[in-house]
C-alpha cells in the first residue's frame, strides 16, 4: 500500500483540568479517509477537537493539522482549509438572521462559495431568512452543516453531526458527506454515538475512554476480528475455552456449549480446529459491544499497571 | 446505481472476498454489461457499510483480472469480457459454490450417498 499522509497528528498531548486529565494522546489520522472517534460521554472527544482548533491550549505535547503545527505562527490560512461543526450551536448569535451569519462566514473565508451554500440550503431544505434562535434544533443543525461545508474545506471536523436531525435529514447528511469525500483528497474526522452512522461513514475508528485513546482500527478489520463463537465439544470447559486466542469473555451456554468472545477471529478459528471443537454458531459484535469490551479491558490493564507501579 | 450485492455478516469469509465473488458473478453473467459505470469507491462503501479500503481492494483485484477498467478522473467501468473468459469465470464460480456445499455437507456429517441424493433433489427442484 502507498504511504498515506496524515491530516492530524498528536504527540504526547496532555491537558490537565481540575477533575479531568486528557492524555497523553498519541494519534495519527490519515488524509483521504473518514475517521470516527467513539467513546463514552466525557471521554475527551470534544476537548480534543477544541485543542486541535486552538480554542484551548494543551499543557504539553505537540499537535499538527495539515502539516501546520498548532500554536506556531499565524493560522489564518490553515483555518480556511478546515470546516468545523461544534457539538452545540453557539447561542451568542441567536438574535442574528441566518443569512447575516452566512455573510459573516463569507467575510472570513476567502474560499466561500455562495453557489455551493445556496445548493446546500436547498438540499437540506433550510430557509436562511429567519433568526437563528427561532430555528428548531434540527433546522439549526442543518444550517450549521451547510455553513461548515460551504467553503469546500480540505478537512471537516464534525462533533456529533447528526444530533437533532430527523431520519430523512440524517440520510441527506450522509449523502452530502459522501459527495464531499468524492471530490478530491478530503478528510473527515467525526465523533458519533450512532452505530449506524459509523457503519455508513467511517473507514477508521478511534476508541477513547477516560481521556485516553485505547485503540485505532480499520473498520472492516475491526468488525471481522471481533466475534462471538458458540463452541461445543467433549471435554470443553471454561478453562479450555479461556485459552482461545484473543479471548475476551467466556460464558456457559448450556449442554457442552460455551460462548466465547474473541478479538482475533482468524487465530481463534485455527485454534478451534486444532482442539477439535465444533462451531455451533458465529456472531459479529456490534460497535457498542466492542467499545464496552475495549473499555473494560483498558480499565483492567490500567489499574493493574497502577498497582504494579505503586509496588515497585 | 444500486447493485444487488448482499453481505453475510455471519460468514467466516472476509468482506472483500464476499463482495468480489458477487461482483465478479454480476460481470461474467453479463448482468453488468461492458462499459457500465460502477459507483465511486466512496459511494459503494457507503452502500455496503464497509470501508473504502475494502472497496478499493475489490476494484483493484477485479481490474487485475481484466474485468474492470479504471479511467483516471472518470471512474471505474466494466471491461470487455471475451466469450472464453466468460465461460472460464462462469464455471469457476459454480465449481466454488458446489465445493462449499460439499464442505458444509461434510461438516454436517452427511455420507456421500446422502450428498448425492441432496444434489439430485436440488437439481430436480430448480431445473424441472
Amino acid at each position: 500500500m502507498q504511504e498515506i499522509d496524515s491530516a492530524i497528528r498528536l504527540e504526547n498531548v496532555i491537558q490537565r483540568r481540575l477533575n479531568f486529565e486528557l492524555g497523553p494522546l498519541n494519534l495519527d489520522i490519515p488524509k483521504g479517509f473518514i475517521t470516527a472517534i467513539v467513546g463514552p460521554n466525557g471521554c475527551g472527544k470534544s476537548s480534543m477537537f477544541r485543542l486541535l482548533l486552538e480554542l484551548e491550549k494543551p499543557d504539553g505535547g505537540k499537535l499538527s493539522i495539515l502539516e501546520h503545527t498548532v500554536g506556531a505562527g499565524s493560522d489564518t490560512e490553515l483555518k480556511q482549509k478546515i470546516g468545523y461543526l461544534p457539538e452545540h450551536p453557539y447561542t451568542g448569535d441567536d438574535g442574528m438572521r441566518a443569512s447575516a451569519k452566512a455573510e459573516f462566514y463569507k467575510f472570513w473565508y476567502s474560499n466561500w462559495d455562495g453557489n455551493r451554500y445556496r445548493e446546500l440550503l436547498r438540499m437540506l431544505e433550510v430557509d436562511d431568512s429567519g433568526r437563528l434562535g427561532k430555528m428548531s434544533k434540527g433546522t439549526r443543525r442543518k444550517f450549521d452543516i451547510a455553513l461548515a461545508l460551504a467553503h469546500a474545506p480540505e478537512l471537516l471536523l464534525l462533533d456529533e453531526p447528526s444530533s437533532g436531525l430527523d431520519p430523512l435529514a440524517w440520510k441527506k447528511m450522509i449523502e452530502l458527506l459522501h459527495q464531499y469525500m468524492d471530490s478530491g483528497n478530503r478528510t473527515i474526522v467525526m465523533t458519533s454515538h450512532i452505530v449506524e452512522e459509523v457503519k455508513r461513514l467511517a473507514d477508521f475508528i478511534v476508541f477513547m475512554a477516560d481521556g485516553r485513546i485505547i485503540g485505532m482500527y480499520e473498520k472492516d478489520e475491526l468488525f471481522s476480528s471481533w466475534q462471538t463463537l458458540f463452541l461445543s465439544g467433549e471435554g470443553l470447559n471454561a478453562e479450555v475455552a479461556a485459552a482461545m486466542p484473543g479471548q475476551c469473555g467466556v460464558e456457559y451456554a448450556g449442554g457442552t456449549t460455551f460462548r466465547v468472545i474473541t478479538n482475533d477471529a482468524a487465530a481463534a478459528e485455527a485454534w478451534r480446529e486444532r482442539e477439535g471443537l465444533r462451531l455451533v454458531s458465529r456472531q459479529m459484535l456490534t460497535l457498542d459491544e466492542i467499545l464496552e469490551a475495549l473499555v473494560l479491558k483498558d480499565r483492567k490493564s490500567y489499574r493493574f499497571n497502577d498497582v504494579k507501579g505503586a509496588r515497585s | 446505481m444500486q447493485l444487488p450485492i448482499q453481505l453475510n455478516e455471519q460468514s467466516a469469509e472476509p468482506l472483500y472476498y464476499q463482495i468480489e465473488v458477487q461482483l465478479r458473478a454480476l460481470i461474467v453473467s453479463g448482468q453488468l454489461t461492458e462499459g457500465t459505470l460502477l459507483p465511486s469507491i466512496r459511494e459503494f462503501a457507503g452502500m455496503l457499510k464497509c470501508s473504502v479500503i475494502t472497496v478499493r481492494r475489490v476494484y483493484s483485484d477485479l481490474e487485475n483480472e481484466g474485468l474492470l477498467r479504471t479511467r483516471q478522473g472518470t471512474g471505474t467501468y466494466v471491461a470487455f469480457v471475451g466469450e472464453k473468459e466468460r465461460d472460464r469465470h462462469r464455471l469457476a464460480a459454480v465449481i466454488e459454490a458446489i465445493d462449499q456445499a460439499v464442505v458444509a455437507g461434510k461438516r454436517g456429517q452427511c455420507t456421500v450417498q446422502e450428498l448425492e441424493e441432496l444434489f439430485s433433489e436440488s437439481i430436480k427442484k430448480h431445473y424441472d
